[in-house]
């Protein structure tokens, strides 16, 4: 068991590091930085010595091994557009993005698993044929458009909530509603699909057959069986929503790390994506390390020793 | 019951697109200024008009065409090729399956709009970049789910009777394996279909959508945002339409897998 | 059960909190606030050129100079007086009795040290360019409430970026003390309102200050909030969380003015758009007839009514009439028979010409629509126009690198001085410019931007404006009207500069 954590810790590294490089390289092909954060009257050998001296006239490799050398002690450069420590915005951010992503996982969680479950046990009921329709239309939803209903209804007319911004509990209920709603729908049918999986499998009519309780047979020996893709599901999930529901934060005006990225990746600002992106990298590829160790908790056959 | 619902909403949707020319009498992108954002009755335009004067029933009947070829495009792409790679990953294990999921997770690690922003400074922006953009980020869903499930699968008892018994593992993996996975390939893939279709959107939000004029649901939603307390039928009927299509799929889809996988007959 | 009740106690009691700051508490207390796209990037003055920074940088810091809100001719603020000493010397006599808003005093040593910050490389100030403030040798402190500013050779625009915030005044002292990183994040300066906090990608706080040397604002509290997302701006606006808002598209304004929350203000910005056509590269725009031909093909009057619904003024040539350098010019009437002729002079036919337009999306007012407008305009006369829409970010790069098609779309802006507006977009090495190789327009440039003679530059910015006209290196489109969201219990003017400046805001109770 230790050896396979060791193992995957190192392949954590590798992948940060990977991800690192394609992304250095990635951003480097969407154009020109010192462009987008120089005012426009300015001539073209101006923006030349500030290439120059932001070292972006070395060659890549040059750049690349300043880069990592730095990156390595925590030193992502400054911001090109705020002049300040690039890692120091994002760690900023870490909290709002935190407390967004926390509701929205736990709305998921709460609402999705046991509709989910739910519909499949009673299923072809007029339960499961409703809620089919909400899940389906849960995604057939872009985000923005219900972000955008739900600021008209609630923040315009009736005047309940706040349109955006962030403060005191009511500010977060909308955002998380809609983050929710997205990653609820899919995990719901997930789950529902796995479910009805196990339900079909020997053990559980032989439990039915011993007389066990419905909760029981449901809450032991499905649901531990389906946990699977449901679990891959939402260790996928978790590491997205931690890396900041652009739109969501977009339309909310949630001061979060995916607005922040998305900012930077269209202002060309090199520091700040860099540093987002490791920091997103880290935390996800952790994720997928907690998920897969979960894997071999529930299910020991599939456990790697 | 769902599935009638499925199949008639589908093919009704594929049959408006084929028939699109026929049943809009206006061209999707002839603009006439002066009658921009007319609501829905106006005579001429049962949907209303958008804000260069285009008819919205058109647009959004031709937009069902863009809608079925993105998502057929982006699901067989990112089927292939995310479910054969999950299925040797699950399948073999050992270094494939390592190297593959690392794979993914760098490349889930970075932010789909990098993505975008990438394939944009190769392509620019269009219909090339959505579908390369949404098949690039779609594929690692697929690889991920289906290892999990060919894992789980794999340790089955019939499948150890038939490894057992001497069966080829090319045999196995195809005979044996791939039917109990493809259930789920086949669920994954209706979800997906629709999803693509809802990227579309949320890419045209980010301001990589196909080139005007072209009519697409997702980005005639995302410029419907700045009309949304002026022409609320510009954000309505494409969304209508988004919506029905999706829950016409994915019911279909329910019904396929219902139909593949006998175990559930019960 | 009753740990349920409690949390329910609770969600609902940090609900209430949101409606603390409802409109009618703001009419009250004076307070304001203001609803942004875009938040600042930095707090410290003279060191980054960028729209939204300086607006809000204006609240805290003076400049030496005002403008007036309707004439835009610069009016006395920190300087009392000024004058020429000779060609390149101008002499700045500075008002007594100013203190910064840590008590330091004001005087020539803030205006030295200003100077000296962002000037040194070190800081990498944007101002510090050719553009700005390149050209100045020194700064003599004659005494303390005189200095005067020596540049290399003859700079007239001293006065015109001494009245913009390309002069934000840094304190002396505090500079030397604290350092500019920690000014960055709280600053110091002589202005109307004092630094109360910025949260990052949420909001800036400012409050008045009560010993401002032009009498305290009327408004006690200015809050600038940052919502990115154009409609959920407006929705703010219509529920009454923010008081004014910028750039309501011309179709939102009924239901502005319906919502009986807020009215719509409008003014002519100095902010002007047009459509280049890009002679820089072979192509059917390097030919003059052709380029004069596409100014007589576009209706820019259907535009104007159509697209933008009126809320445009039409410009005939480079400079609009809120330019301080502005000069009539004969316009190009929209007439397509001579069109035709000018093509036909040239050699081309219309009906076989393909031209590419490349234009960014949401950046302008409807640009992307009257880019579409413009191809559809001219499919009337057979030519086949592809538009191509691009991120703003590509679109810099490809104007940059002369990779657009035949046109692309732009705006410029603030256009408020005749250097700032023809040096960096007619001549082939500025990075902007769709147009060049003139020898002629070069020479007439380099000679105009030295003339310090009011009546002298005058007649030498009539005779560019002219000469522009003829070269016809854009259709020329139109000044942008901004139009503005304000709420109804607040007395406010836009102004044609843009600035967004809450010193003039009143609040009126209802």
């Amino acid at each position: 068991m230790r050896r396979y954590l060791l193992a995957r810790l190192a392949q954590t590294v590798l992948v940060v590091f990977l991800s690192l490089t394609a992304v250095f390289g990635m951003v480097r092909l969407t154009g020109d930085p010192v462009l987008l954060f120089m005012p426009m009257d300015i001539q073209a050998k101006d923006v030349n010595e500030f290439r120059e001296r932001l070292g972006f006239n070395d060659p890549l490799a040059v750049q690349y091994a300043r880069f990592l050398g730095n990156a390595v002690r925590g030193d992502f450069g400054e911001s090109l557009r705020y002049r300040r420590d690039a890692l120091g915005l994002v760690l900023e951010r870490l909290p709002a993005t935190l407390l967004l992503a926390g509701c929205a996982l736990a709305l998921t969680l709460v609402i999705a698993v046991p509709l989910g479950v739910v519909s499949a046990v009673r299923r072809d009921s007029v339960f499961d044929h409703v809620s089919t329709v909400v899940t389906v239309l849960g995604q057939a939803t872009p985000g923005f458009w219900l972000g955008l209903m739900l600021i008209y209804i609630f923040a315009v007319q009736l005047r309940w909530l706040p349109t955006g911004g962030v403060g005191t509990a009511a500010h977060l209920v909308m955002p998380a509603v809609v983050l929710a709603a997205f990653y609820a729908a899919r995990v719901a049918r997930l789950t529902r699909s796995a479910v009805l999986d196990t339900l079909g499998e020997d053990y559980v009519l032989t439990a039915r057959a011993k007389g066990l309780a419905e909760t029981r047979v449901i809450g032991k020996h499905t649901l531990r069986n389906s946990a699977i893709p449901i679990i891959t599901l939402a260790g996928l999930e978790a590491g997205q929503l931690l890396g900041g529901a652009v739109v969501t934060e977009t339309i909310f005006a949630w001061p979060g790390l995916g607005r922040l990225t998305v900012q930077a990746l269209l202002n060309r600002d090199f520091p700040v994506v860099m540093a987002a992106v490791s920091f997103t990298s880290i935390v996800y590829t952790l994720t997928n390390l907690l998920v897969d160790l979960a894997y071999g908790w529930l299910d020991p056959r599939v456990r790697k020793a | 019951m769902k599935a009638w619902l499925g199949i008639v909403l589908t093919v009704s949707i594929v049959l408006a697109a084929a028939g699109a020319p026929w049943i809009a009498t206006h061209d999707p992108i002839q603009a006439d200024f002066a009658s921009g954002l007319r609501p829905p009755g106006t005579p001429g335009h049962p949907l209303g008009t958008d804000q260069l004067g285009r008819d919205l029933l058109a647009r959004v009947l031709h937009g069902a065409r863009l809608a079925l070829f993105i998502g057929v495009c982006t699901v067989v792409v990112t089927a292939v090729a995310g479910g054969l790679l999950g299925l040797v990953a699950g399948f073999v294990e050992r270094w494939p399956s390592t190297v593959l999921m690392r794979i993914a997770d760098v490349q889930l690690s970075f932010p789909f709009i990098l993505l975008a922003l990438t394939i944009n400074a190769i392509v620019g922006l269009g219909l090339r970049n959505i579908i390369l953009s949404l098949s690039a980020a779609g594929w690692v869903v697929y690889a991920r789910v289906v290892r999990g499930e060919v894992l789980a699968v794999k340790q089955r008892d019939y499948v150890h009777a038939a490894a057992a018994l001497g069966v080829g593992r090319a045999r196995l993996l195809f005979r044996h394996v791939l039917p109990n996975v493809a259930p789920s390939i086949v669920v994954v893939a209706s979800l997906q279909f629709s999803q693509f279709i809802v990227a579309e959107a949320a890419i045209s939000f980010l301001g990589f959508g196909v080139q005007p004029p072209t009519p697409a649901w997702g980005s005639m939603l995302s410029e419907s945002r700045d009309f949304l307390y002026v022409a609320w039928w510009l954000a309505a009927f494409p969304g209508l339409a988004l919506a029905l299509t999706a829950l016409g799929v994915n019911l279909l889809g329910d019904w396929l897998r219902d139909t593949f996988d006998p175990k559930l007959r019960v | 059960m009753r740990a349920l009740r409690l949390l329910v106690v609770v969600l609902v009691m940090s609900t209430v909190g949101v409606s603390a700051t409802s409109a009618q508490d703001r009419t009250r207390t004076k307070e304001i606030v203001v609803g942004f796209g875009a938040e600042p990037r930095t707090m410290l003055g003279v060191t980054i050129v960028d729209w939204t920074t300086n607006n809000m940088l204006e609240h805290i810091y003076d400049r030496l100079l005002d403008r007036d809100p309707k004439t835009l001719k610069p009016k006395p603020m920190l300087a009392t007086g000024w004058k020429l000493v000779n060609d390149t010397t101008w002499e700045f006599t500075l008002r007594k009795g100013v203190k910064f808003h840590n008590g330091e005093p004001f005087d020539a040593q803030s205006i030295k040290a200003t100077f000296e910050y962002m000037l040194d490389p070190a800081n990498k100030s944007h101002y510090a360019t050719p553009a700005y403030w390149k050209p100045l040798k020194e700064v003599q402190v004659v005494d303390p409430y005189t200095v005067r500013l020596v540049t290399d050779k003859p700079y007239p625009s001293v006065i015109d970026h001494a009245s913009l915030t390309d002069l934000l005044v840094l304190p002396a002292k505090a500079l030397k003390e604290l350092g500019p990183q920690k000014l960055a994040d709280k600053p110091i300066g002589t202005g109307p309102f004092k630094f109360v906090e910025w949260r990052r990608d949420d909001r800036l706080v400012v409050e008045r200050n009560p010993d401002y040397w032009a009498g305290p604002a009327d408004v006690s509290r200015v809050t600038f909030r940052f919502i990115p997302e154009f409609s959920a701006r407006m929705a703010a606006l219509l529920s009454g969380e923010i008081d004014i808002m910028k750039d309501v598209p011309p179709h939102a304004v009924d239901t502005v003015e319906r919502s009986g929350r807020a009215k719509i203000r409008s003014t002519v910005s100095s902010r002007i758009n047009y459509l280049a056509l890009v002679n820089l590269k072979p192509g059917p725009m390097q030919d003059v007839r052709v380029r004069r031909a596409m100014n007589h093909a576009v209706n820019v009057d259907e535009l104007i009514t159509q697209v933008l619904r009126g809320n445009a003024t039409k410009m005939c040539g480079p400079l609009a009439p809120a330019n301080v350098d502005f000069a009539q010019v004969e316009c190009y009437k929209h007439d397509p028979v001579r069109a035709q002729a000018l093509f036909k002079e040239a050699g081309v036919d219309p009906k076989t010409l393909a031209l590419t337009l490349d234009t960014p999306s949401g950046r302008y007012p409807l640009d992307k629509d009257v880019s579409l407008a413009i191809a559809a305009q001219l499919q009337r006369l057979g030519i086949k126009t592809n538009v191509v829409v691009n991120e703003w970010g590509t679109h810099l790069d490809k104007i940059k690198n002369r990779n657009t098609g035949d046109m692309f779309f732009l705006g410029w802006g603030p256009a408020l001085h005749g250097q700032g507006t023809i040096e960096p977009l007619f001549k082939a090495d500025a990075t902007y410019s769709s147009y060049g190789n003139n020898k002629l327009l070069d020479e007439k440039i380099a000679k105009a931007v030295t003339v310090v003679d009011a009546k002298a530059r005058a007649a030498a910015y009539t005779e560019l404006q002219k000469l522009v006209r003829d070269e016809a290196p854009w259709v020329f489109l139109w000044q942008q009207h901004d139009l503005y969201g304000v709420a109804s219990h607040v007395e406010w003017s836009p102004r044609p500069d843009e600035k967004v400046w809450m010193y003039e805001a009143k609040i009126v109770p209802r």
